[in-house]
């Protein structure tokens, strides 16, 4: 019995040290704890926007406290992606949302695309293509078999056994998965 | 050549609208004659499957590396056959094997491969592993990488997979180009194109020819994939295209991938201006990324949670110089 809360009191003695310990280092360091509350800090990443409503979740997991419900179309900053999750600043929150809910409109944070042209139709009718042979469907229409690179294109098939040490040697391992059905409008 | 426009100049008789499509590429046809310039060589690839109908002891003519020859007894010739299984929608494999051959010499005449036999090897190998994580592991699946500027990939019946020498190099992992081969095997595995052609007015209007004008298969492969590599430049359902992105997505992580991989890539599309050049044809035969990447995400919701990370293979990934 006294053994027993004596090994209790020891415990919330290292506790408390530790928890110190890392506050005392935050503080010296200049880190942020994990962001639980609402950060300013958003000068990093990228521009992105997300291209459907999901839940910022303060960590890379569905199970994890919500923070906030983003809606679609709402521009926010992307820090980093891993996994099936990315990491976002919106509304003064830093937070997970699943990563295919958000599109990043740039790399270095200028816009290429003109996001006002998103969903518009592309320009049509553009068919003069510089430098190599171009693909447009006037100039395939007119192109004629070339059974020379029929014969190359099929020097290079390979058989099963071959991909199969090909993956093997790349650590590529098969997993199982099912199809996944169009989404109900 | 001759022979073609004689026939559709007659056909002119019992005019439909689909006829006139028909009428229209015919007189392309005859314009240009691009197409059947192509006869002399391509007769020499089916001379052989046609003397095996004709004396079916002969030694037969390796048309196709895969698929047996139909042994089955008929009184009609190989293009009455192909035409009657086209119209009741049951090609053969062989059949699929011709069409999308033909296809893609066509499109190998607008885009020849790269001269790089390192890229082409490393293609066919990843691609031949996706495509083993599919129901049709067994098909002879050919992947090249083409000669163009343009960002593009193609497929064409009985397991032709192309991707342009663009859209090569905007990739940044093994991962991606998994994914979108993956893509471009999920049009074949759903035969899309195929159906495409079953449905495309010039059928019917062939079919009325049965047993008359057209001489040989080449002559139905050709009329019904239209002018020249056109076909793959006739935009499929954007519901096709959806689908073929979950296809790609699911294979690429069967592999053994990131599944991620290819919204990536449709990403990195979505970053090039839509009035470049490069992607005219693409966003034209395509949804726009931006909704290609609203639907996947609709589609994949939760069901990758569980999925343990895949390989980005980024070390591996070929780089063209």
């Amino acid at each position: 019995m006294i053994r027993v809360s004596q090994r209790g009191i020891s415990h919330v003695l290292v506790s408390v040290l530790g928890w110190s310990c890392l506050l005392f280092a935050s503080s010296v360091f200049g880190m942020a704890m994990p962001p639980q509350k609402p950060t300013q800090s958003v000068a990093a990443g990228s521009n992105a926007v997300m291209l459907k409503a999901d839940d910022l979740r303060a960590a890379p997991d569905s199970k994890s406290t919500l923070l906030l419900r983003v809606e679609k179309g709402a521009q926010v900053r992307l820090q980093v992606s891993q996994g099936g999750w990315s990491q976002i600043s919106s509304a003064g929150y830093t937070g997970w949302v699943r990563v295919l809910s958000v599109r990043i409109q740039s790399k270095d944070g200028i816009e290429l695309s003109d996001l006002g042209a998103l969903g518009k139709k592309p320009q049509g009718n553009v068919v003069a293509v510089a430098g190599t042979r171009g693909l447009d469907e006037k100039q395939l229409g007119l192109v004629s078999y070339d059974a020379a690179e029929v014969e190359r294109l099929r020097s290079y098939v390979i058989g099963r056994q071959e991909a199969e040490q090909y993956a093997q040697a790349a650590g590529l391992h098969a997993r199982d998965m099912s199809y996944i059905a169009a989404p109900n409008q | 050549m001759t022979g073609f426009g004689t026939v559709t100049h007659k056909g002119m008789s019992n005019m439909k609208p689909g006829f006139l499509w028909f009428v229209a590429v015919g007189t392309v046809f005859g314009m240009f004659g691009a197409s059947l310039v192509q006869a002399d060589d391509l007769n020499d690839l089916f001379k052989g499957y046609l003397k095996s109908k004709i004396a079916p002891p002969a030694q037969e003519q390796p048309v196709t590396a895969s698929a047996p020859a139909t042994q089955e007894v008929s009184a009609d010739k190989p293009a009455d056959q192909l035409l009657k299984a086209l119209m009741g929608g049951n090609v053969s494999e062989q059949e699929e094997v011709r069409i999308g051959q033909q296809i893609a010499g066509n499109l190998l005449g607008a885009a020849p491969l790269v001269r790089d036999d390192g890229l082409q090897r490393y293609v066919n190998r990843v691609g031949r592993w996706v495509a083993l994580q599919t129901e049709r592991p067994d098909l002879n699946w050919h992947f090249g990488v083409i000669e163009s500027d343009d960002l593009n990939a193609f497929a064409a019946p009985g397991g032709y997979i192309f991707l342009t020498k663009g859209l090569y190099q905007r990739l940044n992992s093994e991962a991606e180009l998994a994914g979108v081969l993956g893509h471009e095997i999920g049009h074949v595995l759903r035969k899309h194109h195929l159906k495409l052609l079953q449905k495309s007015q010039g059928i019917a209007a062939i079919g009325g020819l049965l047993g008359r004008k057209l001489k040989n298969e080449h002559e139905v492969v050709q009329n019904l994939i239209g002018n020249g590599a056109e076909v793959v430049a006739r935009g499929l359902d954007k519901d096709a295209e959806y689908e073929a992105d979950r296809i790609g997505l699911v294979l690429s992580a069967r592999a053994g991938y990131d599944a991620y991989a290819l919204p990536a890539v449709l990403a990195e599309i979505g970053h090039v201006a839509k009035d470049d050049k490069r992607v005219s044809l693409l966003f034209k035969t395509h949804p726009l990324p931006e909704d290609r990447l609203s639907h996947l995400s609709d589609a994949v919701a939760d069901t990758l949670d569980a999925l343990p990370e895949g390989q980005s293979g980024t070390g591996r990934f070929y780089r063209l110089r």
